[in-house]
Order: structure tokens, then sequence, then C-alpha cells
């Protein structure tokens, strides 16, 4: 999944670069608070340890292998936030020592193996346990075995996007088309993320039998920082959070790709010679006729659509707290 | 203090580094060389002109060649990435013609070439140095300075591992329907997290004991300078030149 330099349009490698950048900073100012001075080393070794678990590979069949991205596994061990500065430090050595990924695709790289990766297997992990229940050993492996085959799934599904939209906007001159990077990548990564449910669920069992405290960090967690906040004291919430979070990251590339004819309905309209009378009400936004003010507007509808989902949840009982903050 | 205790005694990190003494690369601030070599790539990575991508090319083939960096060394390094940038190439041949697909070639291999050299004209913990210095968070330079050590400690454990499967018979698994196989691998992946965990107490006592403080510090110190200046001059130009002609401001 290791995108080289000089395959993606300079565009959608830049707005990698800037949502990481981003994001990253987020997490680097809730993980600084995590980390203590002695937790260091040992966040560094976890971060050596998923690169080394990196290379071994699993069988697929066939005598095809495929072998353990780590992003699920490694937030799940200690949180988003410290996984997503632990797996940054994962690409930038396989880029920077080994030349595995480009320096200018860093930014979609690390977005999608160190960003979308962790954020997505912690997600669903989080939320699937508080649905399934927290005590039973089968529904902590199973929300865990979703969480790590969605971790990978989702994140090749986003370089698979940012391939076909590289294609179609550079009208062929980088990327790949969507006829074969998104087939390609979602199939075989559908079984690689099999591939990886099992090995993550094999090592998270194998390391609560033999070594439960191995990377427990000692600072508070990211869940009682919430809680201080005041708004985010759920678990529930703060994975709902990093998911819809996932999908904001795909708001930038989807209005690159988005194309300025008419949808379906007016098009339809157009053929029938139907007119628009005039609005009810006036809306006092509009999308806009250019990039960024139709991503201020998507900025702007997904913290709305955000805020009316937590405030519906409270309502509904789903967030008060009382499923305890971690 | 990180680097008094991480710069260790690893034998295989030592060889990443063994070029960066014998090139004059070496010699120049890790800052001028990040920032001229970045810029750079950042360029050849917007061009689409052909002619303007084998010119970055070539830009990228001269610096190779006057790194004194050996060519073997930067040929086996290319050869590593060359399956990432033969299948982009190869697709892009495939949907769009030769020429997009010789472009893109040519394109990722004026980017790929210059990182090499880069990463083998410097020693690894200048490199981190470097980026500290151009203030990325030291949160992640520290984080990148441990992990990169504790890489090799981990993989020589991993093979060690590997060996001692190999010696009781296992050869690796069939499919994915192989529990007993899927079992094996699992454990081995644990067991490297578990071995690290372990390691981490007296790597923090280590540490504490030579006055870590979570800061990087250089053990030598290194100045921007002439030669700094030149090397970044010289990035620029050919990087500005290049993106003149793309964007048909010369010519």
């Amino acid at each position: 999944m290791h995108i080289p330099d000089g395959l993606m349009d300079p565009t959608v490698a830049f707005l990698g670069w800037a949502e990481f950048v981003l994001v990253l900073a987020g997490s680097l100012w809730f993980a600084r608070r995590r980390i203590s001075e002695r937790d260091l080393p040992r966040v560094a070794l976890l971060c050596a340890g998923i690169f080394v678990a990196q290379m071994v590979n699993f069988p697929i069949g066939g005598g095809t292998t495929g072998h353990l991205i780590g992003g699920a596994l490694f937030a799940v061990l200690v949180g988003p936030s410290i996984a997503i500065a632990g797996m940054t430090v994962v690409v930038l050595i396989q880029a920077l020592m080994f030349g595995d990924g480009g320096i200018a695709a860093l930014g979609l790289n690390a977005l999608n193996m160190a960003v979308i990766a962790p954020l997505t297997g912690w997600g669903v992990y989080t939320m699937l346990i508080q649905l399934l229940g927290k005590q039973g050993t089968l529904s902590k492996g199973m929300a865990l075995a979703a969480g790590a085959w969605a971790s990978v799934f989702v994140a090749s599904a986003a370089c698979a996007a940012e391939l076909a939209v590289s294609y179609a906007v550079s009208a062929g001159r980088y990327g790949i088309g969507a006829p074969i990077s998104i087939p390609a990548m979602l199939g075989f990564h559908a079984v690689i993320g099999l591939g990886e449910a099992i090995i993550t669920v094999g090592v998270m069992s194998y390391l609560s039998s033999v070594a439960p405290n191995a990377f427990v960090l000692r600072k508070r967690t990211v869940g009682a920082i919430a809680a201080r906040i005041g708004v985010l004291n759920s678990p529930i919430l703060l994975a709902t959070l990093a998911v819809l979070l996932v999908f904001a990251l795909s708001i930038p590339l989807y209005l690159v790709y988005a194309s300025e004819g008419k949808d379906g309905l007016e098009q339809t309209m157009d053929r029938s010679g139907t007119e628009m009378d005039e609005p009810l009400l006036e809306s006092p936004f509009s999308y806009g006729q250019n990039f960024f003010t139709m991503l201020f507007a998507g900025i702007l509808g997904f913290l709305l659509v955000s805020l009316l989902s937590i405030g519906t949840m409270r309502l509904l009982g789903l967030a008060s707290g009382r499923d305890g903050s971690t | 203090m990180i680097v008094g205790h991480t710069r260790g005694s690893s034998f295989r990190a030592r060889q990443l580094d063994e070029h960066s003494r014998s090139s004059w690369l070496g010699r120049i601030d890790p800052r001028a060389k990040l920032i001229g070599v970045l810029c750079f790539i950042a360029v050849a990575a917007l061009l689409t002109k052909p002619d303007l991508v084998i010119a970055a090319l070539a830009c990228s083939i001269i610096f190779a060649s006057i790194s004194k960096i050996p060519l073997r060394h930067i040929a086996r390094a290319y050869a590593a990435t060359l399956p990432f940038i033969l299948l982009a190439s190869v697709s892009v041949f495939l949907f769009t013609g030769w020429e997009n697909g010789a472009t893109m070639l040519a394109r990722t291999s004026s980017c790929t070439l210059p990182l090499i050299v880069l990463v083998s004209g410097t020693e690894t913990f200048e490199l981190f140095s470097g980026l500290r210095r151009l203030h990325v968070p030291a949160l992640l330079t520290s984080l990148l300075m441990l992990a990169h050590r504790y890489v090799f400690l981990l993989s020589d454990e991993l093979s060690r591992m590997t060996v001692a499967r190999k010696a009781r018979g296992f050869s690796g698994g069939k499919s994915l329907l192989d529990r007993y196989g899927l079992r094996v691998i699992s454990n081995t992946a644990g067991m490297v997290l578990v071995r690290a965990s372990d390691r981490a107490d007296r790597v923090f006592e280590g540490l504490r004991s030579r006055g870590f403080d979570t800061e990087m510090y250089v053990w030598r110190e290194s100045r921007f300078g002439r030669s700094g200046v030149s090397f970044v001059v010289c990035f620029a130009a050919a990087s500005a030149f290049l993106i003149s002609f793309q964007l048909g401001v010369i010519g």
C-alpha cells in the first residue's frame, strides 16, 4: 500500500499532506499528555515491534502471502492518538531508510496507514465492544477482528480512491484508473484483511495470556482528558467521532473529483422542460462555485451533522457517560 | 541525550551509515541536505512534460554519480523500490500508452534516486537531528530515533525466532484456513511485542543513567556554513529551472 513519489497528482498529494499534518498535530497534542518520560522507550519499542511484525508474512493461499499492517493492533493497545504518532514513525522510517513509499507521497501514505487504519480499527473495535459487551472473550475477539479487517479494507479503499482521483483529474498522467485500482486494491485487501483480523486477534490473545500489562501506559487516557473537557465523555461518542473523522478526511478529495455537471433529478427536469419555482425558504449558505467555498460548506455540514448526532445520542441516553470512560 | 544511548553498537545500524563517511555529503549540514533534496523531490513529482522529467532524471543521476557513494549500493537500494515503481508505471502504460508509462517510470525514479543518495550519504541520527533542528516535533523525532535503533534489535530477534520455528519443522503455513500456521505466526508477532515490552524498562533505566530528558541533542555540532548554502542553492536553482519550464514561465 506504499505509494511511490511521482505516482500521485500534485493536488491530491498536497491535500494528503495538508490533512495528515492537521491530524498529526491534533494527535501529538493528545499523545504528549499521555506519554510520560518512562513510556517513551515503550512506545518506541512498540513502533519497532509493529515495524518488525510487518515483516512476518502470513499465507493467503495459492502461494501468495500478505503481511500485518498493525494500525488496529497499535490503536487498541495504546489508544488512537499515540497510534497515529507511532504509525507515523513506522511510515517515516520505511520511507526515509528503506525507500518504501515516497516523500512527496508521504502525506497520503501516512494518511492511509497511520491515520485512517488506526482510527477505523479503534473506532469499530470501541463501538462494537460497547454494543457486544465488554466481558466475553468471544465478543472481544469479534470486535477486534472486525476492527482489524475494517482498518485494512478502509485504508486500501482510501488508497484506491486516491489513485483513481489522481488518474481522473490529471487525464491519465498520474495515478491508476478506477477500473484497475478499485477492484484490485479492494479485492486483494479484503482477503489480506482476513489475515490481519486473525493475526491481530491471535496477538492480542497471546498478549493477554502472557503479558496483560505489557503496554499499559501510566498517564491518563484520552477518554479522561475528554471527560475533563466535558463534551466527549463516552467511548461510543469518541469511536463515532473517530469513524466520522475518517469520512471527513475524504471530503477534500471528493471535492477535487466532484463533477460540475447536473445530477439525475436536474437532468430529468431539464429533459421534461420542468422549471424550478422560487424556494419557500431561502438558505443562508450555498455550496459556492469553487473548491474552497465547497470545502467550507463540506466542513460546516460535517460539524453540524456531528453535533446533531451527538445531541441525538445524548437525548436517547446512548452517550450519557454511564458506559464509563476509559 | 537519546543519541548517546541509541547510537549503541548495532552492527547493522552502523552498516547503513558506512557510506556517509566516504562521501562528501557526510560533511554537509543535515538541514541543508534535507531542504535541498526534499525541495527537488517535490518539484520532480510535479513535472508532467516528458523532456523535463528526463532532465530531472538526469539531475538525479548526476547527483548520484558525483556523491561518491558506491553505485552498487545505490543500484541495490533502487532495485528494492523497483517493484512499486514498475507496478505504477506498467498500469499507466496499459491505460494510456507507452509515453505516459515511460514518463511515470522516469519521474518516480528521479524522486527515488536523490532520496537514496540523501539517506546513504547522511548518518541516520544526523538525519533525524536535522529533522528536529528543522522544528519537527520533539516527540516524533525522539520516537523516530529510538524506534529506528530498536528495529534492528527486534528484527534480529525475529530472525532467531524464525530459525527456531524452522528447526522445529514449521514452514510458514499453507493458507488462511491453516489454523495451526496462523496461530504460530500470531504467537511469533506477539512474542516480538512481549520482548519489546520486557526491554522497555531496561532501556528507560539506561537512558536515565545517561541523563535522558526526551529532547534530542547532537553529539557533533554542525553549522549550515558555505557548503550548506551552496548545496541548497544548487538544488533550489535546479528545482526553480525545472518548475519554471513546467509552468511556462521560461520557454
